[in-house]
This record gives C-alpha cells, structure tokens and sequence, in this order.
C-alpha cells in the first residue's frame, strides 16, 4: 500500500501542460515499479500460476539474465516443457509424441537477439540492447488514459526474410504502469495484426513490482507466486537425448 | 490555515479532474465491443491498389468506404490497416527510398457516383502503417494522387480533386518540402477544377504530368466537363506547368486518364472524353506528349469516363496497356485494339501488374479485388476482405434473427447473425439484382421484399416456393411520372402484416403484399422543375442512371403505436405527416433557424415509446454541407429540438432510439457511430472494434438488444446486446462497482464441425458469445492487487474460475455454464476426453468477484434451452455424467495409489532386491497396464486403450450429450464399472495380502503414504 500511496503522489509532480519524452515515461515506470537498479540487478525471476483456457492448466516458468528460460506445463500430471533455452538451444517438448525437439534455426537466433536481451524489460537499457522506442501519442485502453510507446528491438528472420520485430506498450497515464501490449503477428495470415495482452494485479515481490494477471484474447495467465533470482536445477534445461 | 488555502489551491486543477466524472468514448464503453459478419462474398468497391516497388508479396488496396487492407503474401489475404480514420480512399502511395515504412494515403474516393463519401486529408505513416497521421488538407475531399521524391523522400506532391458538392479553393497541385509537415499549393486552375492525376517520369523526377477535370454534382445533376479539364505536363519538377494538348480536341474535356509507360518516357497514354463522341477514348503520344495520336473509340474505352479513367501500363513492355471500365481491357499493340478482361465483377477501378511477371496482376472492382496469372483472362476473388457496402439493413425474428439489406452494385441478400463455426459466404443467400437497397422481410410469412435502384424492379419473393414476382406499383390512368429515388423508399408495417409503403413523389400503399396499390397522398415533395431534370445528367457524357432521380419520398415510417401515423421525408428537404392513415397530410418540416431548407431528409424515425415522438435525421452533405443534423419531436412535429452537438464530427444519416431508455440513441454518422446516454445532451463516439465507417442505417433487435449497423464499406458490424448502456446513469458513474441487471441465461444447445480446411483464405463473420454475460460498471481500471472472479452455487461451493475484466466502464466477462473437467490418472498419453468439463444444471448460481478486499456478488439464474428435450432426459444426462466424472476421478486416485505403492517398492528393492518384490511389482504393473495407457504417444503411435481411455472417452461423449444417454452407453458403463470393480478387488487383495505388511516392515520407506482422496483432488 505504501507503494501505491508512493505512486500516486509521484503521479501528481508529473507537469500537466508538457509534452512527454518516451525516456520520462519509461522512468517514471521503473520508478513506480521498484526502480531501475534494483530491476538491473535481477538476475532471474521464477513464476508460478495457472493458465485458464477453459481449463485451469498449472504451469511454471523461469527467465534469467543469461537467457535461460523454460515453461513447464502440467497437463493430467504430465509434465510438458516449452520454449526451453539452455543457452545454445531452444526446444519443447512435442504435444503428439511426447519427445523433445529443437526449435529451427532461425527461431533460436531470433530468440537470442531478442527474447533473451529483453530481460528483464526491453526498456532497461534499451539503446544499449540495439532496441529503439518511440513516444507515439495518447490512446485509450480499457477506459484508461495510456501513453502509446512504440518498441522496436531487433529485425528478426521469418523464412530467410528480415522482418521488423515491433511491440505497442500502453502506460497508464495514472501510474506510469504499462496495462497493454501489442506484439504484431510476425508470420501467417495474421501477418501484420496485434495481439494484445492485458496486464493487471500488480503486486510487489522483492520490492519489484509485477503484473500477477496477464489476459490475451479469452485466456487468461495468473501467477501466485514470484520467487527472485531462483536457483534452477541447470539439468531441466538440457534437452533429452531421444 | 492560509498556508492550506494555498496548498489546495495548488492541486485544484486535479480535483477539478476528479470531480468530472462524466465517462464519455472509450471510458464510457469498456469491453463492450463490435463484431463484423461481412460479408466478403460480394465484397465492396476497390478504388486503388499500389504495391511494393521490390517485394511483390506486398500489395496495398483503398476502398471506397472501407479503408485502407494490405497483403503480405501476394494478395491471398488482406488485413485492414486504417481503422481509426475516415474509410473513403482515393490514394494509397509507397515510399520509394523507405518502401517498408512509409505509406501515404490520400483520403476521399475519386470516383465520384452519387453515393460516393468524402475524405478529410492527407495522412503518412512511418512504421509500415500501423500508425497514422494527419498531414493537412482536412477539407480536400477528394485527393487523387501523390507523388515522392526518389532522391529525396521529404518532397511530396499531391493531387487534390476537391470539393464534389460545391465551389473550393482547396483543388489543384500541392508540395511539401518538409515531409508533409507544410504544404503549399503549387499549381491551381480554379475553384471547379481539380487535379485527378498526377505523376512524374520514373526516368526523371523533374517531369511530372497532370490532368485536371472540371466537374460538379448535385443531388439531381452531374456534370462532366469544361473548357479548363486538361493535360499538364512540367519539366521543372512542378514549378511551371504547360497544355500539352497539340493534336487533341478542342472544346471542352471531361476527365481524363494519363499514364506513362515505366519502358519508355516517350510514351504516353491518354482517354480522353470530349465534346465529340467519336474524338473519345484512347489517344497515345510517342514524343512525351508534344503530339498525340486517337486510336480508338470502343464502348470499354469511352464509357462512364467519372468512374473509370485509369490506365496502366506494363512496367516491361510499352506496348501493353490496361484500361479500367465496365469489364476492363486490355491492349497489346499499343492501344490499338482491346480484349475484355476475363469474367469477375463489373466495374473495374484500377490495376497493378506483378513488378516480376506482368502475366499476373491484381485488379480492383465495385465487387472487390481479384488476382490472375494469366494475363487477365482468368480472375479468382480475394474472398478475405469484407468491404461491402450496405444501404440498408433490417432484421426478423427468427433466432438467431437474420440480418436483410442491399449493397452499392451487389444486388441484395439476407443471412444469419450467427451461425454454427463463424458466418461463412455460404450462410448468405442474395435476393436481388443491380444495386440493392432496402429488403425486408414479412412479419409472419416467408416473403422478402427487395428493390433495385430506382425501384426499377421491386421483388416479392416467396422463399418457401423460391418464386420472384415483380411488384412495383405501375402508372394508372392519368397517372403524371412517378419519381422513384435511386434509394427508393420502401416500409411495411408492424401493425398489418401484408401491408408494404413505397414513395415515389406519392407515398404508395399496398395492403395485399404489392398485388393493388393506392396512392394515400398528393405530391409530397417540392416537385422543383429545377430539381426534376434526371434524365439529362452527366455533362459532356451522358450517365442517366436514375442516380440523379430527385424531389422524391426518401423515408417512411409507420408508427408502430398507431398505424395513422405515418411520417414522410423527402429528398427535397420535406417532413409530412398523417395522423389519418393518408387522407389529410401535414407539412411538418422543422423550420429551426439551424437547418438549411431543403435539407435531405434521410431519416425518420417513429418512437416505440411515444406516438408523438419521431427523430428526424437531414444530410447536407449534397449540398456541401457536412454538418448533423438530427432533430426530435414530442408533438408530432409542431416543434422540434435539435439534439445533434458538436461531439459529432461528420454529417448524420440515421439515428435508432432504444426501446427501453428514450435517453439513449445512435446515430449512424459518415465517421461512425455515435451514442448518447442522456437524450442528445452530449455523444461518445463508439470506436471498439468498430471503424470509422459511414453507417447508413441502424437497427435494434427487440429481443436480443443487439444494434445492428448497415456500413457503407465495412459490411454488417453488430454490438451484441446494448443494455448495459440503458444503466448508465449519473448515479452510477459515482460507484465503485456495480453489477448491472442480468436476465435468466439459456444454454443454447447447437453442435456442428463449422469451418473446413481450404477456408483459411476466406472472410468468416463472427459469433456472438452464446455464454452468460455478466456486466458490471467500475469507475477505475483495476490495476494493483488481485481481483478475481468466480461462478459459485448457492452454497458458494466454486463451480468454476472466470477470466475477469478489469477496465474502466462497463466490463463483460462470460461463463460457458461450464465446470471444471475431472482430475484423469496420470498415464503415459494425455487423455482428450478427459479435458470435457461437465456442464451444470439449470439453477441459480452467483458470481463473485474479489476485488482487493472487497467481495461483490451477483445471483444469477440458468435456464435450459427451450428445444424439447424433456427435464427427465436432462436429468438422465446429468446424472450419468455425474457417475462417469467421478469413476474418472475415483481411477485416478486409484492409479495414483498404485504408482505411490509402486515407488515405495522399487525403493524397498532399492535397498536390498527381494524376489517376492519384484514379482509384486510386476503383478501391480500388471495391474496398472489395464487401468491405463503406459506406452505409447498421442498421436498414431498410440496404445491400446485401458480403462482410463475408455471411461473417460464414455465420459466425454456423455456429458457432451443434451439428450438422454442411450442403453448402448448404460450398458457400457456397466461393462467398465465391473472392470472397474474388478481391478479395485484384485488391488486390494495385493494391499491386504502383501503391501499392507511390507508398509510395517519397512515403515522408514512408506512414510510419505497416499494423500486421503480430497486432498489428491487438489494436488
């Protein structure tokens, strides 16, 4: 609460009549959210949840600074792997034959030039990273004020052809927090269309504050539990032999 | 305390803020949301299609109403990538130093027919267009064409054709140095002249070429043609301009199309419309213009030049050369001779050859866009871009209710509001023929009545017996001309079945389904000598299609409270009554110092709520007035209030009054639609999922509450069930939260396989949500802390978690009525029909959503759907799921004990092998082969099914039942729970005779023992 309380007043020395630089706004995020250096200094995040898409389906997943990560899915008590990343390959575990197989090639580079250096926030550092954000303009989310800022991290590789990798984060004018994202579907006949996720219950973990409810068209990821800079058990992330 | 005074005074700006709780747009809205249901079959009319200049998979189409749709993959499909602004394209332009990221579009359709709409400038993009911004020339209208700087892409000129409807200076030739930031008019002629083409040499960007069209409509006239329409060519990057006409007609021109062959800056095409007819059509120039040459004359060259002056040539070969027309054509000799383009839509507009292979093109028309690979002779339609333009829509009340109107040169249809795996083409069936217009469907009888442009023919069709008879009323003795509105006006009556209205300049009624009719009143229009000239429009051209038909009935509109009251509107500005069913007539029209005279009156509408009370709805816009104009009276039109305001950006053509909330209203705007919750005092514009499209005409379902919106360019867009906006009210704008009304919610009980593969390339309409809706209004987004929703039953044991809204204003979460599925034994496979949840009883049951600390909770009822299945057979159903869902539970626990034991006796082995413990683990394997699949994978690798599979695949195709189950399920439920019963025996025995004491004896080993059942439950 009294962080909330924090934020709220902070939102109040933000001057009215100004125009707004993309670099306040995402300053003012990471001052609300736990503040940049502590956000530098994650080394890793475990989370804990339920999946509800239709069905309530348990998961957990973990991202670190090096780019390791993994999702673990439990299916009628079966655990199934997805979008694994030992630091060389990227992997899931196959719904239909219940074995292990290894992302594409460009897959893995696309993940690495992005994926693993937005941890844990394409805005930290961005310029750094090569990612390049933009002020957009005001637009309305869910009856919310938001500034638009405007992602671009690095092109990525989609059938041999280098394809802008473009994100819309929404902050709540309010708070500073972002409540939306829109990712563009970067293949397929979608090609081009957003997807949106829609994020909320922001609560704090190890004086970091996180969105415990993502939405994305009619399901839902929630998480109970966060647990900062895990120790991962390194052998999860090693794909099995066949 | 002056210190504090101060303090205050400081934050009163945010206060101020806060106070203002008055939600309008988005904040008002929510997650209430649209849905398109097309159709695409048909599509709508393509203005202008522009591709990328090095990637041929990239193709970008403008349409006339329904925006800006890019393709990514060659044309297969198109996304719509210009939602948020005016719909109406003239002009879509690749960058050609940054092709991927920026995109001008030039708003305001060049075509210029009488239903054409109206741009509001120029806009660029720099990000591939996903974002979009207004560069200037908010009152260009009509923008034809742009062209960029390849040296230098922050010189851009622009086109403007200009104001159709009126006299402006905002016409002519325009250049930025800055990008767009600043334009300045560079060449202009006068302020009835516009600029229809405009390129440069793609050799040398310092020679541009122009044509200018002098022309003007009216609502009763058209014309094409003066003596300033020509040719303009500049050799100084557009600072001069010359007539290049040497060798062309003199007199006066109408429009022009101009184009040069990317092969050779020598080579020009021109089509030319003149004061002669045999002077008309193709004329060709080898010396970049200083001469031209007439080749031909033929019908594809010459007709409807307003409509269909483009011609393209071959990026490779100079020779071959397309022209837009009726059919399209295409020349191979240099214009010499034309072949028609292959069979497709009527109406061509523009072309694009393939920057690779010129066999292949894309070509846009009034019925969409289609592709060939064979030099135009065989065209496939995109059939994934809904663009369709409807005049009209009206609805039955069939469930699900089906959705009736006609659309601009794609005849009339009718098709479902839903329907099983998403509304495809095929739902939709078409009922007339030409342009469409008004189809309504007979309140009792399965008859449609349809109209084609000027109610040339009206349609009674019997869909029963499919028979067509033609019904329009026809002169009698005496009879002076009747003058039918190209929309012509047509109603029936909610009080007399058989009774139809159709206006000419009498309001004509039949009261046997069109078989008699009587004329109920004199001459209601102006009858203006000046206005009645229809049959000489066109200029230089002449065009009678009756587009021009004025001073006629355009509205009716039969009180559904009293059927003597019927109210009139003209397309002259007139609003008449009767209180007397057509013998006496009342000219009512609004005299408010604010309304133009001879406004047109587009709509009328007769309250449900109030005989007295009709809304009147004027459109200038044929006037070159774009301002709304919407009116209401509660005495039957002694006086009238004007209840349009400034929050509305665009002139009106249709207002719905709820049936419930007099306070709420939709109005159908050339920009959208706007609603207001408080009687007109203010309007939100409604923008979720809903473009900024003109919306002809508005429905409201009587029983689903569903607005229905007949777009002129995005098809048919529903909101689905609008209630929660007749709750909105100053009293709970200052809640929290609030749970708005609910009713009793149906199942509804439809199964089917939908949509096949193949259709992935196709429109498909969407679906309304067929769950319980549940709605409530927060005045803030819930941002921090949990917030969590819930089904629960009357005891609060949970039912099932529900995925929660958390916006400001109104929120819609849905519940399918079903629970969770069963906890399935682990095995080797997932099992599919282990993932079924039951679906509960009809009852009552409440939602309950924990936000931070506070609970609120709403009682909610379920009903069955009223199809037939008796309550027994229901009970039946649910019963035996019952018993399957929990025997699939009661093997999963029964597993999970068998593979506990089985752990704990490896670990025995573990220590010390023992023979006696190995034979008992290969007995329990044993065992646990037949209550589940342990090898195998899920697809063709899979096992032989065990019991698991089997009781589950049983449970699964039970509780996916309505019905009864069948004797063939009972009897094999009672072969699996003796299987069952059987294997819990033969596990026992093993737990009783061994297991039990082995747990004694190695008590060290077993201390992690089973969880109780309940608490397996959870695990």
């Amino acid at each position: 609460m009294k962080r909330i309380l924090t934020i709220l007043f902070i939102t109040f020395s933000v001057p009215f009549f100004a125009q707004i630089t993309v670099d306040e706004i995402l300053n003012k995020y990471f001052e609300n959210s736990g503040g940049k250096e502590n956000w530098e200094n994650l080394n890793g995040v475990k989370f804990t949840g339920k999946a509800n898409v239709g069905m309530e389906v348990p998961f957990e997943t973990v991202q670190t600074k090096d780019g390791l990560t993994y999702t673990k899915i439990n299916l009628q008590g079966k655990d199934i792997m997805q979008n694994v990343f030992d630091g060389t390959k990227l992997w899931s575990t196959n719904f239909m034959t219940q074995t292990p197989e290894e992302a594409t090639a460009e897959q893995t580079q696309n993940f690495i030039k992005n994926d693993k250096q937005g941890f844990p926030s394409p805005f930290i550092n961005y310029d750094s990273k090569g990612f390049k954000v933009e002020y957009v303009g005001e637009e309305t989310k869910e009856g919310t004020a938001c500034y638009k800022v405007k992602l671009t991290q690095n092109p990525i590789m989609i059938d041999g052809v280098e394809t802008p990798s473009i994100q819309f984060y929404y902050f709540d004018k309010d708070n500073f927090m972002p409540i939306m994202s829109e990712i563009e579907i970067p293949a397929g006949p979608m090609k081009g269309q957003l997807a949106l996720t829609s994020m909320s219950d922001y609560q704090e973990f190890g004086g970091l504050f996180f969105p415990m409810s993502l939405s994305m068209q009619g399901a839902a990821l929630t998480f109970d539990k966060i647990e900062i800079n895990p120790t991962i058990d390194s052998t999860i992330l090693t794909m099995p032999a066949q | 305390m002056r210190t504090f005074s101060l303090l205050f005074l400081a934050f009163s700006f945010v206060f101020s803020f806060a106070q203002d709780n008055e939600l309008k747009g988005d904040e008002l809205f929510g997650s209430l949301s649209a849905r398109h249901i097309g159709p695409a079959l048909m599509s709508g009319r393509i203005t202008d299609i522009e591709t990328h200049p090095t990637n041929d998979k990239i193709i970008y189409a403008g349409t006339a109403g329904g925006g800006v749709w890019s393709s990514a993959n060659g044309g297969a499909t198109f996304n719509p990538i210009f939602d948020k602004h005016i719909q109406s394209i003239g002009v879509v332009k690749i960058d050609p130093v940054k092709p991927d990221e920026i995109i001008w579009v030039g708003t305001g359709e060049t075509w210029t027919r009488n239903s054409v709409s109206v741009g509001n400038g120029i806009y660029k993009s720099t990000d591939g267009g996903r974002n979009w911004k207004n560069m200037g020339l908010e009152n260009s209208e009509h923008i034809s064409s742009i062209v960029i700087n390849p040296k230098n892409n922050n010189e851009v000129w622009m086109g403007v054709v200009g104001a159709l409807w009126g006299d402006s200076d905002e016409r002519g030739i325009y250049k930025t140095l800055d990008g767009g930031l600043t334009w300045e008019k560079v060449f202009y002629i006068d302020n009835k002249t516009g600029c229809t083409e405009l390129f440069s040499d793609p050799n040398d960007s310092n020679t541009m070429y122009a044509t200018f069209w002098e022309f003007r409509r009216t609502a009763w006239s058209f014309n094409s043609g003066g003596n300033n329409s020509g040719i303009y060519k500049s050799t100084d990057a557009g600072k001069t301009w010359q007539k290049i006409h040497k060798g062309l007609p003199l007199g006066k021109l109408g429009r022009i199309a101009l184009a040069i062959a990317p092969s050779d800056s020598n080579r020009l095409y021109a089509v030319l419309e003149t004061e002669d007819p045999k002077q008309n059509g193709m004329w060709r120039s080898d010396d970049a213009g200083a001469n031209w040459q007439h080749l031909n004359n033929d019908f594809e060259l010459t007709v409807r030049p307003f409509y269909f002056s483009r011609i393209v040539v071959d990026p490779k070969n100079k020779d071959i050369v397309a022209k837009a027309g009726l059919n399209g054509s295409l020349s191979r000799d240099a214009g010499k001779t034309f072949r028609n383009m292959g069979y497709m839509h009527s109406d061509i507009h523009d072309m694009a050859f393939n920057i690779n292979n010129s066999s292949m093109m894309i070509v846009g028309t009034d019925g969409g866009i289609f592709r060939t690979w064979d030099d135009v002779k065989t065209m496939e339609m995109v059939h994934s871009v809904p663009v369709s333009q409807f005049y009209h829509v009206s609805l039955d009340d069939a469930e699900p209710y089906n959705v009736y109107g006609g659309l601009q040169d794609n005849g009339s249809w009718w098709g479902p509001s839903s329907s099983i795996g998403g509304i495809e083409a095929r739902d939709w069936n078409r009922v007339g023929q030409g342009d469409g217009f008004r189809v309504l469907k007979h309140k009792t009888k399965s008859i449609i009545y349809t109209e084609m442009q000027g109610a040339e023919n009206v349609w009674r069709i019997d869909l029963k017996n499919n028979r067509i008879r033609t019904i329009q009323p026809l002169l009698e003795k005496n009879d002076p001309k009747f003058r039918f509105n190209w929309n012509a006006a047509m109603s029936i009556s909610k009080n007399k079945p058989d009774r139809i209205y159709i206006g000419s300049q009498f309001l004509h009624k039949s009261e046997d389904m069109g078989e008699t009719w009587t004329k109920i009143s004199t001459d209601l229009t102006t009858n203006n000598p000046l206005k009645t000239t229809q049959e000489n429009p066109g200029g230089l051209s002449k065009d009678n299609s009756g587009a021009e038909n004025h001073c006629t009935i355009f509205t009716v509109a039969e009180s559904d409270l009293d059927d003597k009251v019927i109210w009139v509107g003209t397309d002259d500005g007139l609003v008449q009554l009767t209180k007397d069913g057509g013998k006496t007539w009342q000219n009512v029209t609004p005299q408010n110092p604010e309304l133009p005279k001879n406004t047109w009156t587009y709509h009328i509408e007769a309250s449900t709520l109030d005989k007295g009370t009709a809304y009147a709805v004027f459109d200038g816009h044929t006037k070159n007035d774009m301002k709304p104009y919407i009116f209401k009276t509660n005495d039957f039109g002694t006086t009238w209030v004007s209840i349009a305001t400034a929050d509305i950006k665009s002139f009106v053509r249709n207002i719905q009054e709820d049936f419930v909330n007099p306070n709420l209203l939709f109005a159908g705007a050339e920009d959208g639609l706007y609603i207001t919750i408080n009687g007109g005092k203010n309007w939100s514009k409604f923008e979720n999922d809903m473009p900024a499209v003109a919306v002809h005409y508005i429905d409201l379902h009587p029983k689903t509450n569903d607005l229905v919106m007949g777009t002129h360019g995005r098809g048919v867009i529903i909101i689905d069930d609008i209630s929660p906006l007749r709750e909105i009210k100053p009293e709970l704008l200052e809640k929290e939260f609030q749970f708005l009304t609910t009713k009793p919610f149906t199942m509804k009980e439809k199964d089917g396989f939908g949509t096949y593969a193949g259709d992935e390339t196709h429109f498909v309409g969407d679906n309304p949500s067929s769950d319980a809706r549940i709605v409530y209004y927060m005045k803030k987004r819930h941002t921090f802390g949990k917030m969590t929703a819930e089904i629960q039953d009357m005891n609060g044991n949970k039912v099932r978690e529900l995925n929660v809204s958390k916006s400001k204003g109104i929120n819609i979460i849905d519940w399918n009525f079903y629970g969770k599925p069963p906890k399935v034994a682990e095995g080797k496979t997932l099992n599919y029909s282990g993932f079924a949840s039951p679906r509960v009883s009809a009852g009552k049951y409440k939602v309950v959503i924990n936000k931070g600390k506070d609970v609120y909770e709403l009682p909610i009822e379920v009903q069955y759907d009223n199809n037939g299945i008796p309550l027994a057979d229901r009970k039946d159903q649910e019963k035996l799921t019952k018993i399957l869902f929990d025997k699939v539970q009661d093997l999963a626990y029964l597993v999970y004990k068998v593979d506990t034991d089985l752990a704990f006796l490896e670990n025995i082995n573990k220590i010390k092998s023992d023979k006696k413990v190995t034979k008992l683990i290969t007995e329990l394997n044993n065992l646990k082969n037949t209550l589940v699949v342990t090898t195998g994978d899920n697809y063709v690798g899979t096992s032989e099914p065990q019991l698991r599979e089997k009781l589950s695949d049983l449970y699964g195709k039970v509780s996916g039942n309505f019905e009864k189950p069948s004797a063939a399920e009972i009897l094999n439920l009672e072969s699996l729970e003796q299987r069952f019963s059987d294997a819990e025996n033969k596990y026992n025995t093993m737990v009783d005779k061994q297991i039990k004491s082995l747990k004694t004896k190695h008590a060290e080993l077993s201390k992690s023992d089973y969880l109780i059942f309940e608490d397996f439950l959870k695990k």
